[in-house]
């Protein structure tokens, strides 16, 4: 278990070294890491800390918010198959995107599309916990995250269909595919403390989750206060996952797949899978904006679109994987 | 403090009473079957007991805090429900969630009471194996476990015996009956009623939401009790070795 941590620490470590080296500009390593500290060229120094730096770091807590979020989710609905976007927050903060792209508003200062994109998921929070009822119970949340979606999802496609400005539409799509090109520390700055703030309510709840292998009455028995669990995992989700929406876009199978594969070396206990699905979330992001940029270094592929045609069929396999050992 | 009581408890479901106006006291070393027929209230009258279900009227246990709740009685629901495919240790080891304080890892203390309930349910050998591969028998015996584990001055168990085999069946409730002389109050309701009349020293029979008889197994299990409960005549004796009970036939 401590190993596990350390290697991926470790990982995360290596891939976010390997992704400050790889940009079109094409700098040695020498000198991109001694600009990185101030020392060198004006130009590499300000590409250096300016762009890959914020890029890198973006990638890392993205990674931490979907991957912890995806194992809490996961733990707490007690369902290998939830994930971040389930209670309709990261379909909430898209609407919220895609509303100030359509206004113009996200040109009218820089930090418009992300203010937007976070009002968001908050408004969506308020939503499902109004739908869901004060009883704690995982199947109303599941319902109420799924109207929510659909209702983000719908007039979404509303904003778009009556959009009269085609250069706009284009412009919506491309962001909602998903992407850390072209981000800055004003991203970095915006988006950490959100982050932060939901890591922290997350990592109080590794008890209560690990209980709740259980079942919801027997967790309640333990002395888990569940109504109380459910705020305190809806907030944590909506704050890392809103904002992580609204610096990069929707970027899925990052929450659903990391838990899903780290779940046998943590001997399947929630609240161990909480920091390696955070890191393994790291990882799982960082290492996919290093294959965006290598593999197709003249055009903009986006990591969101990467992310599901790399994280569709992993997933299939280790559906297949998981029907084999059920017999 | 040492047992329960509840007075005048009542649940509502819409507009029926499923558990109406029930009073029960259950002192220290006390086995307690809870009998009746299906939607009797049983698992109602315990759920709403432990402060589980919204309710009126009053529960010592739902007095407390939750964390001191759990430090006071244990539940095992019915629903035997195992998530994940997680260690039969760790499973047993949740036991001991009440006892721990934030970030605390599980002591001595912890380890000896995991180790004590593995015993207690004969599951020495499957610490390591994953809860989920087990046979439903053997997965009711580590959810037991898990509940002896929580050591509880007060013990509810719903349906605890129910798919296991007669001798893990008679170990489990021998298991309850060791825990009782050990001061603990345990309430536990069971379909079968030799069972009951066997191995508990008291019998709550409960239908339509009420109590309708309280006493020793012979004095509660009687043809009359039986025709108008279960509909159901009975035999029932007392022996050299113990009370015999066994369901006849749907009585006309």
């Amino acid at each position: 278990m401590r190993g596990l941590l350390a290697f991926l620490t470790l990982l995360v470590a290596l891939l976010f070294a390997v992704s400050l080296l790889i940009g079109p500009a094409g700098f040695g390593i020498g000198e991109s890491l001694s600009a990185l500290f101030g020392n060198g060229g004006e130009a590499i120094t300000l590409v250096m800390q300016e762009i890959r730096l914020p890029r890198a770091l973006l990638a890392v807590m993205i990674g931490i918010s979907l991957g912890l979020s995806g194992a809490a989710l996961q733990g707490f609905l007690r369902n290998p198959l939830a994930e971040p976007g389930l209670i309709g927050v990261s379909s909430s903060a898209a609407l919220g995107a895609v509303l100030a792209l359509q206004t113009g508003l996200a040109a009218a200062f820089a930090l418009a599309l992300p203010l937007a994109a976070l009002s968001g998921a908050g408004l969506a929070v308020l939503l499902l916990l109004l739908l869901a009822g004060p009883r704690g119970g995982s199947l109303t949340l599941i319902l109420a995250g799924i109207a929510i979606s659909a209702l983000a999802g719908a007039l979404t496609a509303l904003v778009l269909n009556l959009s009269p400005n085609p250069f706009a539409v284009s412009e919506i799509v491309f962001w909602m595919m998903g992407s850390l090109a072209d981000r800055s520390f004003t991203h970095v700055w915006l988006a950490l403390p959100f982050m932060m703030l939901g890591w922290a309510l997350i990592m109080t709840q590794g008890r209560g989750l690990d209980a709740l292998t259980l079942g919801e009455d027997a967790a309640g028995s333990l002395g888990i206060k569940l109504g109380q669990m459910r705020l305190i995992l809806v907030a944590g989700v909506a704050a890392s996952v809103g904002a992580a929406t609204a610096v990069a876009g929707a970027i899925g199978f990052v929450g659903l797949v990391v838990p899903h594969i780290l779940r046998p070396f943590v001997g399947a206990r929630p609240s161990a899978l909480l920091p390696a699905s955070a890191l393994g979330g790291a990882v799982l992001v960082l290492l996919a904006d290093i294959a965006v940029r290598v593999a197709v270094p003249d055009r903009d592929l986006k990591l969101g679109v990467l992310m599901a045609i790399v994280g569709a069929p992993l997933f299939l396999h280790l559906i297949y994987k998981t029907r084999r050992s059920m017999g | 403090m040492s047992g329960f009581h509840i007075e005048n408890l009542s649940v509502l479901r819409g507009t029926t009473k499923v558990v109406d106006d029930v009073s029960l006291e259950l002192g220290a070393g006390e086995l307690v079957g809870l009998i009746g027929p299906n939607g009797a209230g049983k698992t109602t009258l315990m759920r709403a007991a432990l402060g589980l279900l919204p309710h009126s009227g009053q529960s010592s246990l739902n007095r407390l805090s939750p964390q001191e709740r759990a430090k006071t009685a244990a539940w095992m629901p019915q629903a035997r429900e195992i998530a994940w495919p997680v260690s039969v240790e760790t499973l047993v080891m949740l036991g001991r969630v009440p006892h721990l304080g934030a970030g605390q890892r599980p002591s001595e203390t912890d380890h000896a009471a995991v180790g004590a309930a593995i015993k207690a349910m004969d599951l020495q050998g499957f610490e390591t194996r994953s809860a989920t591969e087990l046979s439903g028998g053997e997965q009711a015996r580590v959810l037991i476990a898990r509940v002896l584990a929580q050591d509880t001055s007060v013990l509810f168990a719903d349906e605890p015996v129910a798919g296991l085999d007669p001798g893990h069946q008679i170990a489990t409730m021998e298991t309850f009956a060791k825990s009782a002389i050990s001061g603990k109050s345990v309430l536990v309701s069971l379909h079968d009623l030799g069972l009951a009349a066997r191995h508990c020293h008291r019998l709550v029979l409960m239908d339509k939401g009420r109590i309708l008889a309280d006493g020793a197994p012979k004095a509660v299990l009687t043809a009359e009790n039986l025709h108008k409960v279960f509909g159901i005549t009975a035999y029932l004796s007392e022996t050299k070795d113990g009370l015999i009970f066994l369901p006849l036939e749907v009585a006309k």
